[in-house]
């Protein structure tokens, strides 16, 4: 099999990427014509790394992150996970990879609406092969986390934004993907919740996820690693943020820094 | 696979009217199927379930007084002997009823082989040494239940007052009166107090094989070991069966047709239901794929899930089955059945089975289309309907209030879920209006026997009267309208091995009063009239020849009508008595058929008839079929209710798609300033349009198809069509009011909650 480290893609072991595109394109085929929604994106994400890609409405951001996460088939391009290729994978392949590496964290929270904010995230680490005792712990550990431990029992309609959006970032998290995909996580809240999203988003990307974060919020995109812009679905710019690496802490650091 | 039980809970527990409905669905048509085919199988081959039941013995032989049975026991193949019972010929008398009957000797613990099958009360019991049990076709025939009372006249005339202590089953002989004497078990202190004369009475032994195909052979071996003079007659199983054969299966035709086409109505219901949960669930579903559902996942999870819902349906539906049997077989529909016994296990598993993975089957497509959803549908909100239908622009031109225009065009936004629905309520609609019309024929034929070719209440025969002065009480009765003469002869049909029943009645200048379907009645010697049953079964038409011999005599009838006529299972053919005369046979002597003046009760012109003649005239009322068929009504009512449950499913599915695509439309509009009362009046608007729209195409197909239906079941009979009604305007209107104002009431509820919710809510995606 090619391993994606054959391809130059950027500095460091080639071991390190987690993701990676190679002229990825996607046209909609309208009554209007063929669009263009993404045109030869190259990109990459290593592991535990945090990119957010930025541009304007109709961009082709959240085109590109359905397309990296099998919601949607891309038109053409390559798309490499964990050194493997998938672009070419059926919708049961796919399944099968999200389930185990991929959390998706989307705008308007997404939440199957006829289940209680518990089994939402349950589902989701059972789904990925937890027993259904691990899947209640994990479950429990991620709304002990998160505050959510007095929703457990309320469906989606009962449940502030904020709320739903933390629900959906639990069960995004619930099967411990290697790759988090967002799609504007706080474009639908008020700032207060916003700034708490982000604040978990930034703590997980601590423990060493690694996040894919569409937005159009610098605010949000100033906590990535690198931040990537889009324009009419090309990348007209990936430049690293500078900051101080993120130390490696643990899950459990997080949860002593918290108490 | 937990994952999938984890939603299939939280789907059910967010659901449960749709469950609920569904369940009662199938349970109501695996019940209506299950009835039916019991019906089917008691008319068609009642001796089948009752051998079984009641562990029949295989042969039954007539022995003298004295014989010893000792040494059947000893024979190859015999698993066990029945009896010997003492047993005497009697006449049992009951009113102005009289019959003859057989009595058995039994004792107070029914005997393991050939059990009777007590369907009504109880076995005979020492403390009422009175006590009889009667056979259940011989109990039907004599009007007799547990509880009544009745004389049993010896051969010597002497009577002895009897008690009927139950009613059995019995796979000992044929049904009564195709086989008679009829049959009744009784104590032997009571068969001795009837027939105290040893030597008059003869024993019974029944034989029970352990391969019944050996019965001839066993018979042989049974007459070598008794020694054919002890042996006086010998009965076998297929005799029994052939005399039991040729039950009429109206009924449960009647019934499978209903259940059949309700199954069919329930398939469309449940498809539909599941096609519009995942219509409705689409976002869902999606979401369910980017969690790392695989389609072929969320296809098993969806037909599981209605799968378990059919299985509790169809468990639900052998349950109630199992139950209105019980009934059933306490109340048999005389006349048109000889026994109902349960079904057999492996055909209710069979029918079970068929409905499951019919279910399954309907299920599987809208499961299929849910595997289908990709899973960036639980992003994207789905993109509502453009066209404007041609009945909204039409709402549009006539300036109808808006809210009539927003409903009238979000009827038909989306094609096929709107043709679904109006196909999914029409259904329903056509098939109510189709029972309406049996009902209608129904009531038609029980109010006015003579539409059936019963014109005559009451058939008197002149008993210990002569003839002469017979015919002068009936001819002087101021009750009796007019008395016809008539005669039953049978004839050997032409190229045929079975006769048929030909009937003179009245003369060829005084035809008797036959319901004439089609042609003219006999007005000259030599013309007849036919039923169809008789028509069809020597392909012969109205208007052309016959020629069989009656009584030895050749005769050739012109065929000028048709009637109809269900006394003799269609095979009849009429004709005046001086046809008889003039071809040079001898009539039998004859009996008259008595058609009484209007409002006069046969029961009390009977009683008057007896009274006025001392008893020795033979009194006997007509039974009309149609009296028998009184238990189609509940079953008729109970199908209501389960065409009324599939009408209902379509219409919560059709409200919850329709509410899920406008959803949105709903804020813009309420954006640009319509009311909630509105928004109320526009969902309402386009249920009671698809309503309309359903009713409109169920009716006109329930009309047209109503008659020809009916026709076609008195044709199966042999009853021959003309005899239907059409359904009453009023009852037809009520079931279509029903309908539309159902579907109004359906939308109500969510359209007010949908009218509730804010506007900036329904605007998101």
């Amino acid at each position: 099999m090619t391993r994606v480290g054959e391809v130059p893609c950027c500095d460091g072991p080639a071991s390190h990427v987690l993701l990676r595109s190679v002229g990825l394109t996607k046209v909609f085929r309208t009554d209007g014509g063929p669009v263009h929604a993404v045109r030869g994106v190259d990109l990459w994400l290593r592991r535990g790394e945090f990119v957010a890609v930025m541009g304007p409405s109709g961009s082709g951001k959240s085109t590109l992150l359905h397309a990296l996460g099998g919601l949607e088939p891309a038109t053409s391009g390559e798309i490499w996970l964990d050194g493997q290729r998938v672009d070419g994978f059926s919708q049961a392949r796919w399944a099968v990879l999200r389930r185990r590496h991929i959390g998706f964290v989307f705008q308007f929270f997404n939440l199957v609406s006829n289940m209680t904010a518990a089994d939402n995230v349950e589902l989701a680490a059972l789904i990925g092969g937890a027993s259904r005792r691990a899947a209640r712990a994990r479950r429990e550990e991620l709304f002990g986390e998160l505050e959510l431990t007095a929703q457990a029992d309320a469906v989606p309609a009962q449940l502030s934004g904020g709320e739903q959006q933390r629900v959906a970032l639990a069960r995004a998290l619930a099967h411990r993907p290697s790759l988090l995909l967002t799609d504007e996580p706080t474009g639908n809240l008020d700032s207060t919740n916003s700034a708490s999203v982000l604040r978990l988003l930034s703590r997980s990307h601590a423990a060493g996820q690694a996040i894919l974060l569409v937005t159009h919020d610098a605010r949000a995109a100033s906590m990535a690693d690198r931040v990537v812009s889009l324009f009419d679905g090309m990348i007209v710019d990936d430049a690293p943020l500078p900051s101080v690496p993120p130390p490696r802490v643990t899950a459990r650091d997080v949860l002593e820094l918290r108490g | 696979m937990r994952a999938g039980l984890r939603w299939i809970r939280a789907d059910l527990r967010a659901r449960p009217g749709q469950a609920v409905a569904m369940v009662l669905v199938v349970a109501g048509v695996v019940s209506a199927l299950l009835l039916s085919a019991t019906l089917l199988e008691g008319a068609t081959d009642p001796w089948r379930a009752l051998f079984t039941q009641t562990k029949g013995a295989d042969i039954w032989l007539r022995l003298s007084a004295g014989a010893d049975v000792r040494p059947l026991g000893h024979m190859d193949g015999v698993t066990g002997i029945a009896g010997p019972y003492r047993a005497s010929a009697a006449t049992l008398v009951r009113g102005p009823l009289t019959a003859p009957v057989q009595m058995w000797a039994m004792g107070p613990v029914p005997p393991a082989i050939g059990q009777p099958l007590i369907r009504q009360g109880r076995w005979l019991t020492s403390a009422q040494p009175s006590g009889v049990v009667l056979e259940a076709s011989f109990a039907q025939a004599v009007r007799a239940r547990a509880g009544s009372t009745l004389v049993i006249e010896g051969l010597d005339g002497s009577s002895v007052r009897a008690r009927v202590l139950g009613v059995a089953y019995s796979s000992d002989q044929g049904f009564y009166p195709d086989q008679t004497p009829g049959l009744m078990w009784a104590l032997p202190g009571l068969v001795s107090r009837v027939e105290p004369v040893r030597r008059h009475t003869v024993q019974i032994a029944g034989i029970r094989l352990a391969d019944p195909s050996a019965t001839g052979f066993a018979v042989q071996q049974a007459v070598t070991q008794l020694g054919s003079g002890a042996v006086l007659g010998v009965s076998t199983w297929r005799d029994v069966e052939r005399s039991m054969d040729g039950g009429d299966p109206l009924l449960g035709l009647l019934l499978a047709l209903f259940g059949v086409v309700a199954l069919g109505g329930a398939l469309l219901a449940i498809g539909n239901a599941a096609g519009g949960r995942v219509l409705v669930q689409k976002q869902d579903l999606a979401m369910l794929k980017t969690l790392g559902f695989t389609p072929a996942q969320l296809v098993g999870m969806l037909v599981a899930e209605h799968a378990a819902l059919g299985l509790v349906g169809a468990a639900a539906g052998v349950v109630i089955a199992r139950l209105a049997t019980v009934p059933l077989m306490r109340q048999v529909p005389a006349g048109t059945l000889g026994a109902v016994a349960p079904l057999q296990a492996g055909w209710a598993a069979l029918l079970v089975g068929g409905i499951g993975i019919a279910v399954l089957l309907a299920t599987a497509l809208p499961g299929w289309r849910a595997g289908r959803v990709w899973p960036v549908a639980a992003i994207r909100p789905p993109a509502p309907g453009k066209r404007l239908s041609r009945l909204a622009r039409a709402a549009l031109l006539t300036h109808l209030p808006p809210a009539v225009v927003l409903g009238t065009r979000a009827a038909f936004t989306r094609r096929l879920p709107a043709v679904l629905t109006i196909g999914g309520l029409a259904l329903p609609v056509a098939m109510v209006t189709i029972g309406i019309g049996f009902w209608a024929t129904l009531d038609q034929v029980q109010r006015h026997p003579g539409e059936i070719g019963l014109a005559a209440a009451l058939t008197v025969r002149p008993g210990e009267l002569d003839r002469a002065r017979a015919q002068r009480i009936v001819a002087a009765d101021p009750e009796v309208a007019a008395a016809y003469r008539s005669v039953t002869v049978s004839a050997l049909l032409p190229g045929e091995t079975s006769t048929i029943t030909t009937l003179g009645a009245g003369t060829s200048a005084r035809p008797f009063p036959f319901h004439v379907a089609q042609g003219r009645l006999y007005q000259a010697p030599g013309e007849a009239v036919a039923s169809q049953g008789l028509l069809d079964s020597v392909h012969l038409r109205v208007g052309q020849y016959l020629r069989m011999p009656v009584d030895g005599v050749p005769v050739i009838f012109h065929v000028v009508g048709r009637i109809i006529e269900p006394e003799y299972g269609g095979q009849v053919l009429a004709y005046g008595l001086d046809t008889l005369t003039q071809a040079g046979a001898v009539p039998p002597p004859p009996s008259y058929s008595l058609v009484l003046r209007p409002g006069i009760s046969p029961a009390s012109a009977a009683a008057r008839l007896l009274r006025v003649s001392g008893g020795r005239l033979d009194v006997a009322r007509t039974v009309s079929p149609a009296a028998d068929l009184g238990i189609v009504r509940p079953m008729l009512a109970g199908l209501f209710g389960i065409l009324g449950l599939i009408g209902l499913t379509c219409l919560l599915t059709a409200s919850a798609v329709g509410l899920r695509d406008h959803l949105r439309d709903i804020g813009a509009l309420r954006a640009m300033g319509l009311t909630p009362a509105q928004v109320v009046a526009s969902l309402v608007t386009r249920m009671s349009v698809l309503a309309l729209t359903a009713a409109v195409v169920g009716v006109a197909a329930g009309l047209s198809l109503s008659s020809r239906l009916i026709n076609l079941a008195a044709q199966v009979y042999g009853i021959g069509a003309g005899l239907s009604s059409p359904p009453p305007a009023g009852a037809t209107l009520t079931a279509a009011t029903v309908a539309i104002t159902a579907a109004a009431l359906v939308a109500l509820i969510p359209a007010r909650r949908a009218a509730r919710i804010p506007v900036a809510a329904t605007l998101g995606p």
